[in-house]
């Protein structure tokens, strides 16, 4: 059913459940099947003939962000992502997965984004770099990548945004796994990316860890450097390019998206961009690599309740450190914090605060 | 081409392989991953084939390799079959080119064979040769990209100081370099398909192959000892100034090649 490495790494778990410990779906919704030890042991079972893969499994698999946290303290250096992706390809193969992941698949593969709709035009047509914008960004928080565009113009960098920005493949391959599919998605849009002939800068690091992870894999590299948005603005602002802003007099603490801290290990660029942002730097309990995960575009998608719920208990991790602004630079991340942010409480897009 | 044999075989996947007494592979309770340019090979091959063509992939081995063979199938081959049989194992390359000579005729005619250049676990890359020379048909190795002119393929062959440019008329068998071509993935709509799919089981008898021209009896070879060699780290001052850098490859490139 699942591939012999997937299932290496499903089978060789030592039992020490520190994945419980730090699962964010686990935590909110106290159900044992969303350990990413569980859902490991349940693919044994089918693969052993114990156990037939069946809707409510399917659904166990779909209750996980695929955050990387449960990989990232492994005691034995496994990947439950990798056997989770795999078993989402076998729920929609068998016509297993929840409808409404069948719903955002087939939006994604009739329209390139999740919310079936036309991604709106941003009409830049600069020469230094292009921009992609990722469709969480052009869809659902606009205003974060005209804040990174108008930061980029501030420091004199000419951006180009292409105007029908293909699909990443970065979502669909979260909703079922790493097909053909994805990967047609992915030959386009190295294609577009690569007739631009520019440097890369990526909003959204979902995007750039698949640009940069896959898509040479996949045989379709792009040919021009691939940087996230926050350590282009960095670069800026350590070339004296942009200026730093006053003090605010306002506690922040940055919140480190998923794949930003645990796939690039970026967490100095964000810190640099609060700072020069004027916030006081503070940190929340879960940074950098350990950084708790406040939901994704795509699990926000198919299980709101559950994202709201993550999201309000990184708004907690904030205020346990008496802190009253939530800085981040991801727009996957605002989308999800953004559904209910606590009273005296403020989540700050970091481009619009260096506008 | 109405068909397209592409001969591909499973390797270990672990960083370091091991070897029995007989110093033979050592291939159960190890991962096994389809050798990288047969990957590149089959690839090549579902953009060779036409419309109404077929592709078939060809392995040896254990019969835990099905599955696998199906995950081909998902990707867009045609048809599967597997050659495995106990009396097989141990088979060095004339062995395995003997028997892939005996599928492939079995299989009845076809356009064109393709298989990797050498497989990463032995790296001979001798079968394809020794394939192509039992069936009489012509052998271009090495090759990097295939274009179909006609009735005849032209190939770019990748040569130690150059690029080759051949034509060939087929039916030929031509061995592809690793990442020539990378593999696609298994579509949804192909995993639907493949699981309506048998893979073919053939044994050494039901290629009409008699026990003494298979395995370890039928080979001409016999690895009679190995040892493991490490290359010595290579030295050299750590620059961080680029253009001492380069003065610094340079000179290590001319003791490699003066």
């Amino acid at each position: 059913m699942i591939s012999q490495n997937a299932l290496h790494h499903a089978e060789k778990c030592r039992f020490c459940w520190m994945c419980r410990h730090l699962c964010p779906v686990q935590h909110q919704t106290g159900k044992e099947i969303n350990t990413p030890r569980a859902k490991g042991l349940l693919l044994s079972m089918v693969n052993k003939g114990e156990q037939s893969f069946d809707k409510d499994m399917a659904q166990a698999m779909y209750e996980c962000l695929l955050c990387d946290a449960c990989t990232n303290d492994c005691a034995t250096g496994y990947q439950p992502p990798l056997f989770i992706r795999e078993a989402r390809t076998e729920a929609v193969v068998n016509e297993l997965a929840p409808e409404a992941v069948m719903t955002l698949i087939d939006n994604v593969l009739s329209t390139g984004n999740l919310y079936g709709v036309e991604k709106p035009s941003f009409g830049q047509d600069g020469t230094d770099v292009l921009v992609y914008i990722g469709e969480v960004a052009a869809v659902k928080v606009p205003e974060m990548a005209k804040n990174l565009l108008a930061v980029l113009k501030k420091a004199g960098v000419s951006a180009k945004v292409l105007d029908k920005e293909p699909a990443s493949g970065v979502m669909l391959g979260d909703l079922m796994g790493y097909t053909e599919e994805v990967r047609q998605q992915a030959v386009a849009c190295a294609e577009a990316i690569n007739a631009a002939g520019l440097p890369v800068v990526v909003l959204d690091s979902y995007d750039a860890e698949i640009m940069k992870q896959k898509y040479p894999e996949w045989g379709c590299e792009i040919k021009t450097d691939v940087v996230t948005a926050t350590a282009y603005v960095a670069g800026l602002l350590e070339q004296g390019k942009l200026e730093a802003k006053a003090a605010r007099g306002v506690k922040g603490a940055c919140h480190d998206d998923d794949r930003l801290a645990r796939t690039f290990h970026e967490f100095a660029p964000i810190r640099a961009m609060a700072k020069a942002a004027g916030y006081e730097a503070c940190e929340m309990f879960n940074h950098e690599k350990l950084a708790r995960s406040c939901g994704t575009a795509v699990a926000y998608g198919y299980m709101p309740q559950i994202v709201e719920k993550i999201a309000a208990s990184r708004w907690e991790d904030l205020e346990r450190v008496d802190c009253a602004a939530m800085l981040v630079a991801n727009p996957q991340a605002y989308l999800c914090l953004s559904g209910k942010i606590p009273e005296g409480c403020a989540l700050v897009d970091l481009f619009g605060a260096l506008v | 081409m109405k068909h397209i044999l592409v001969c591909i075989k499973a390797v270990p996947a672990a960083a370091s392989v091991q070897v029995d007494g007989q110093y033979r592979l050592k291939r159960d309770g190890v991962n096994l991953q389809w050798n990288i340019a047969d990957e590149s090979a089959l690839e090549a091959a579902f953009r060779l084939k036409d419309k109404d063509g077929t592709v078939t992939v060809l392995t040896m081995g254990p019969p835990k390799l099905e599955a696998p063979l199906k995950d081909l199938l998902a990707r867009g081959a045609d048809r599967g079959v597997l050659v495995t049989d106990r009396l097989l194992a141990g088979a060095d390359t004339r062995a395995t080119a003997a028997t892939l000579k005996a599928a492939a005729e079995k299989l009845g005619p076809v356009d064109l064979i393709l298989c990797g250049r050498r497989a990463i676990d032995g790296e001979t890359g001798q079968v394809p040769g020794e394939l192509a020379a039992a069936l009489g048909i012509p052998c271009v190795s090495n090759v990097e990209r295939i274009q179909r002119e006609g009735d005849s393929l032209l190939l770019s062959r990748r040569l130690e100081d150059g690029i080759q440019l051949l034509q060939t008329r087929t039916p030929a068998l031509v061995s592809v370099c690793e990442y020539s071509y990378p593999l696609r993935l298994a579509g949804i709509l192909g995993m639907r398909r493949a699981r309506t799919m048998q893979v073919t089981l053939w044994s050494g008898a039901d290629l009409g192959m008699a026990p003494e021209e298979c395995g370890l009896k039928g080979s001409l070879t016999k690895v009679i000892a190995m040892e493991s060699k490490f290359p010595g780290l290579r030295k050299g001052p750590k620059e961080t100034r680029a253009e001492q850098g380069i003065a610094v490859v340079r000179e290590m490139l001319r003791e490699v090649r003066p």
